[in-house]
């Protein structure tokens, strides 16, 4: 647990250090901007401050470059409420109502509520990384492919029909997006369906195909709009409004805390986590909804669940990033290099022999948190000018900025081009009433849940019945079940009443 | 040498020979050379040991070729697409490469029908050797590497076994079987798209035992139990850890193995013959950054390494380790799971 002198050690190190402080504000806004632009990652944007760290003491460097980590974990869902763009495949889920609220004018609330929400995730899962570090890096090293395996197969039961008009065109949609998923060199080192395409190697680029998917198939429906607001009375940009869906995500505990234990825990795993938490709180808090329906047109509680799970997935990658050394993706990575940088090199061995400066920076992203809702509100208002942008300059923009995105991630015209086809691709599949998003989970699920069966069939050298060994797997999946029972339960009880009343 | 004992020399070493008859020629048309920034191309995303190399060194190579130096990453298609970039581009000599040169460079040529040869990239020197270690997690109750011949040669599939698909350590992994008589379809053999990915299998203890390069183990040292080292000299960074010519020696079979990553600085060998004098700058820039006193320090508390070995000594251990890659391509693009 807290070791008391380390802790007061950290604290006098913060407090007795002006250099530990002035790198917060601009750290956060340089990740800000860089989040908010589509196609920069949050390792994009550390790896480009990494050079100006060199300069820093140890400490100062850290923080400035988590600071980086947090703004840029919050700056991703600007432009998804704003043009249904994700600035990372952790924002997909934030599209799903908060753009549809920024249509209805409710831009304001819904960029409050996910300021709001990444800033309380930030902070819960920065509490639990200091409570639990040890444990949580354990467990999160012990999940294998079967566990893996039974939380995308969670994710992709609970999202894998979204938005959709039939089951079947859902369906559809999702084994499409499977599909795409499954291009590339799987994990034993077989090709497939990369038509000797030496780009396609790694499989589809994502990030480019879903920004391609979601913003094409949006964009095109808003040919005949002048604004992303239709009313000009609603085109307001409101502080109070702002602050008021901060209001909302308090309003709402039970979607905020289940949005950062999912996001703790799923989002530690190394590799694929912060991008999968998002969904599943998003399908999680559907599913648990009264009204499950009014999501995907704009309900608050679905902004604030996936923002509140892929911020909290800062805190899980730095567990196992602090106790054991082990980057849990490129941001912890960049993290680990710019250990290596001041010759300090992050493990067990650090966290045993530098309790203190651990307890520093985990304090000081409790500061961080808190400071990011003061610079990302006046962000936020000043991003939100967007909607009185006329869409005859916005288009051609966004799409300006997500072709160079899409360059910038791949460095190679890969990415243009991926996000052309896919745009194409969206703009047919919209038009058919087939249902984007369905494919974009698809896309992000499938290759998972493809990779971990994989492993899980590997691991048990063909026997189906080596999956008795994992108990935590077979709960997953049997808490799925139930769940999923009792919703259908609920489903047909209402629907009975519903035509007993008629 | 930290080769096998089935290195083939010999046509290699005069074709290195070569290649120096070719640097004493004439620095006539070099004048001006560099006149603009050196690029150093890294076929690896951010964060891994190329980058990290690449961008400790790049400081102290812009400090002897006198431009500044910067880094560029290119990853991707297991190497694929940073060395087909690299290749397009001119003979001009303003991208070097960091690279994995052995094994990335013949296994991308072995199991991705890359189009380029092992013998287009010339080695100016690989300062970093790798080599693969078999682990197992501290709580396992295996203790030894005989626990483990023991229970695979009872049983092929009492134990998982994670590791890269196409990797020097699947080779090791099947020289290794190979030697003991084990049947090694038969073992659960669990695929990792990453040597990060399979050493966190390992120290989670999700796979039995685990063979991934030994320079990844170092930061979680302590959460691993090294069972193997498949070298033929003592590991500075694991003493104690038994070695696979004692091993095998002891077993009564042939020791045989390849070497795990050969990293540093690498060009296109066409560029080496079309512009000796340019290549003769580049190469002296890195050998006077390598034996840099303030490089080799900082590069030391970095846990990375300065040795200067030269391009004969280090094209001779790259080629001899792409013929080895050839000779058991088989096991590389055969069954791995």
């Amino acid at each position: 647990m807290i070791d008391t002198t380390a802790f007061g050690a950290a604290v006098a190190l913060l407090a007795g250090s002006l250099d530990a402080w002035i790198w917060v504000v601009p750290g956060l806004l340089i990740g800000l901007l860089f989040g908010a632009l589509p196609g920069i990652s949050v390792s994009m944007a550390m790896a480009l401050v990494l050079p100006a760290t060199l300069y820093m003491e140890f400490l100062p460097a850290i923080i400035f470059l988590t600071s980086v980590y947090t703004g840029a974990g919050f700056g991703g869902s600007i432009p998804a409420v704003l043009i249904n763009i994700p600035g990372t495949s952790s924002a997909v889920a934030t599209t799903f109502d908060g753009y549809p609220m920024a249509r209805q004018g409710k831009h304001n609330e819904a960029l409050g509520a996910a300021l709001f929400a990444s800033c309380i995730g930030v902070l819960i899962s920065y509490i639990v990384l200091l409570l639990l570090v040890q444990p949580m890096a354990e467990i999160v090293l012990r999940i294998g492919p079967y566990e893996m395996a039974a939380i995308g197969i969670w994710g992709m039961v609970l999202l894998g029909s979204i938005g959709a008009s039939s089951v079947a065109k859902g369906l559809f949609a999702a084994g499409l997006g499977v599909l795409f998923g499954m291009v590339g060199m799987n994990t034993a080192g077989y090709m497939r369906g990369d038509m000797g395409i030496v780009w396609l190697l790694d499989g589809i680029p994502t990030i480019p195909a879903m920004v391609g998917l979601l913003a094409a198939s949006q964009l095109f429906a808003l040919v005949n709009a002048k604004f992303i607001v239709e009313s000009e009375a609603e085109r307001s940009i409101s502080l109070r409004r702002i602050l008021a869906g901060g209001a909302m995500v308090l309003r709402n505990p039970v979607t905020l805390l289940r949005g950062s234990a999912i996001g703790v825990f799923v989002g530690a795993v190394p590799g694929i986590g912060s991008s999968i938490a998002n969904l599943l709180s998003y399908g999680e808090t559907r599913r648990n909804a009264q009204d499950p329906e009014s999501f995907g047109k704009g309900d608050v509680r679905g902004v604030i669940a996936a923002e509140s799970a892929n911020s909290s997935s800062e805190g899980g990658s730095m567990a196992t990033m602090l106790a054991l050394g082990i980057p849990g993706g490129g941001a912890t990575a960049i993290l680990l290099a710019a250990f290596a940088m001041h010759n300090v090199v992050g493990g067990p061995r650090f966290m045993e022999e530098s309790r203190d400066v651990v307890y520093a920076i985990i304090l000081s992203n409790f500061a961080q948190a808190a400071i990011l809702v003061v610079v990302g509100t006046l962000f936020v208002y000043g991003a939100s000018t967007l909607v009185r942008l006329p869409l005859r300059y916005l288009i051609p923009s966004v799409l300006v900025m997500s072709t160079m995105g899409a360059f910038a991630i791949e460095g190679s015209i890969a990415g243009p081009i991926t996000l052309f086809v896919f745009a194409v691709l969206g703009w047919l599949l919209s038009r058919y009433g087939f249902p984007v998003a369905a494919v974009v989970v698809g896309l992000l699920l499938g290759r998972l849940i493809e990779t971990e069966m994989l492993r899980a069939w590997q691991l048990a050298g063909g026997d189906p019945w080596y999956v008795l060994n994992y108990p935590w797997a077979l709960a997953i999946v049997g808490l799925m079940l139930v769940s999923l029972g009792l919703s259908v339960r609920r489903d047909m009880r209402k629907r009975r009443l519903a035509a007993a009343r008629s | 040498m930290t080769s096998t004992r089935i290195t083939p020399i010999g046509r290699r070493t005069l074709l290195a020979a070569s290649a120096g008859v070719a640097l004493a020629a004439p620095a006539a048309r070099a004048q001006g050379f560099p006149e603009r920034p050196i690029t150093l191309l890294v076929p690896f995303a951010t964060g891994g040991y190329n980058d990290r190399l690449a961008r400790a060194m790049a400081p102290f190579v812009q400090r002897h070729i006198g431009q500044p130096v910067t880094v560029v990453n290119r990853p991707g298609g297991a190497t694929v697409l940073g060395n087909t970039f690299f290749l397009q581009q001119p003979d001009d000599g303003y991208m070097m490469m960091v690279h994995s040169a052995a094994p990335f460079i013949p296994v991308s040529i072995i199991t991705r029908n890359a189009r380029y040869k092992a013998e287009d990239f010339w080695m100016i020197n690989l300062p970093s050797r790798d080599a693969t270690l078999m682990a197992c997690a501290p709580d396992k109750p295996i203790r030894s590497i005989d626990e483990v011949v023991a229970s695979l040669k009872r049983d092929p599939r009492s134990l998982s076994v994670g590791l890269q698909p196409a990797s020097a350590d699947l080779i090791n992994f099947a020289l290794f079987c190979q030697g003991h008589g084990i049947d090694r379809s038969r073992v659960r053999v669990v695929t990792y798209d990453g040597g990060g990915p399979a050493r966190n299998a390992t120290a989670g203890g999700v796979v039995d035992v685990g063979l991934v390069g030994g320079e990844g183990f170092l930061p979680i040292k302590d959460r691993i139990r090294p069972l193997l080292m498949f070298t033929d000299e003592k590991n500075s960074d694991y003493p104690d850890t038994p070695i696979l010519s004692d091993h095998a020696k002891a077993a009564g079979f042939e020791p045989q193995f390849v070497d795990g990553s050969q990293r540093g600085f690498v060009v296109a060998k066409r560029f080496v013959d079309a512009q000796p004098d340019r290549y003769r700058i580049l190469l002296q820039a890195v050998e006077k950054a390598s034996k840099d006193p303030e490089c080799i320090s900082t590069l030391a508390g970095q846990q990375l390494a300065t040795t200067w070995y030269g391009p004969e000594a280090s094209n001779r251990a790259y080629l001899s380790t792409s013929r080895l890659m050839e000779r058991y391509g088989e096991l590389l693009t055969g069954r791995a799971g």
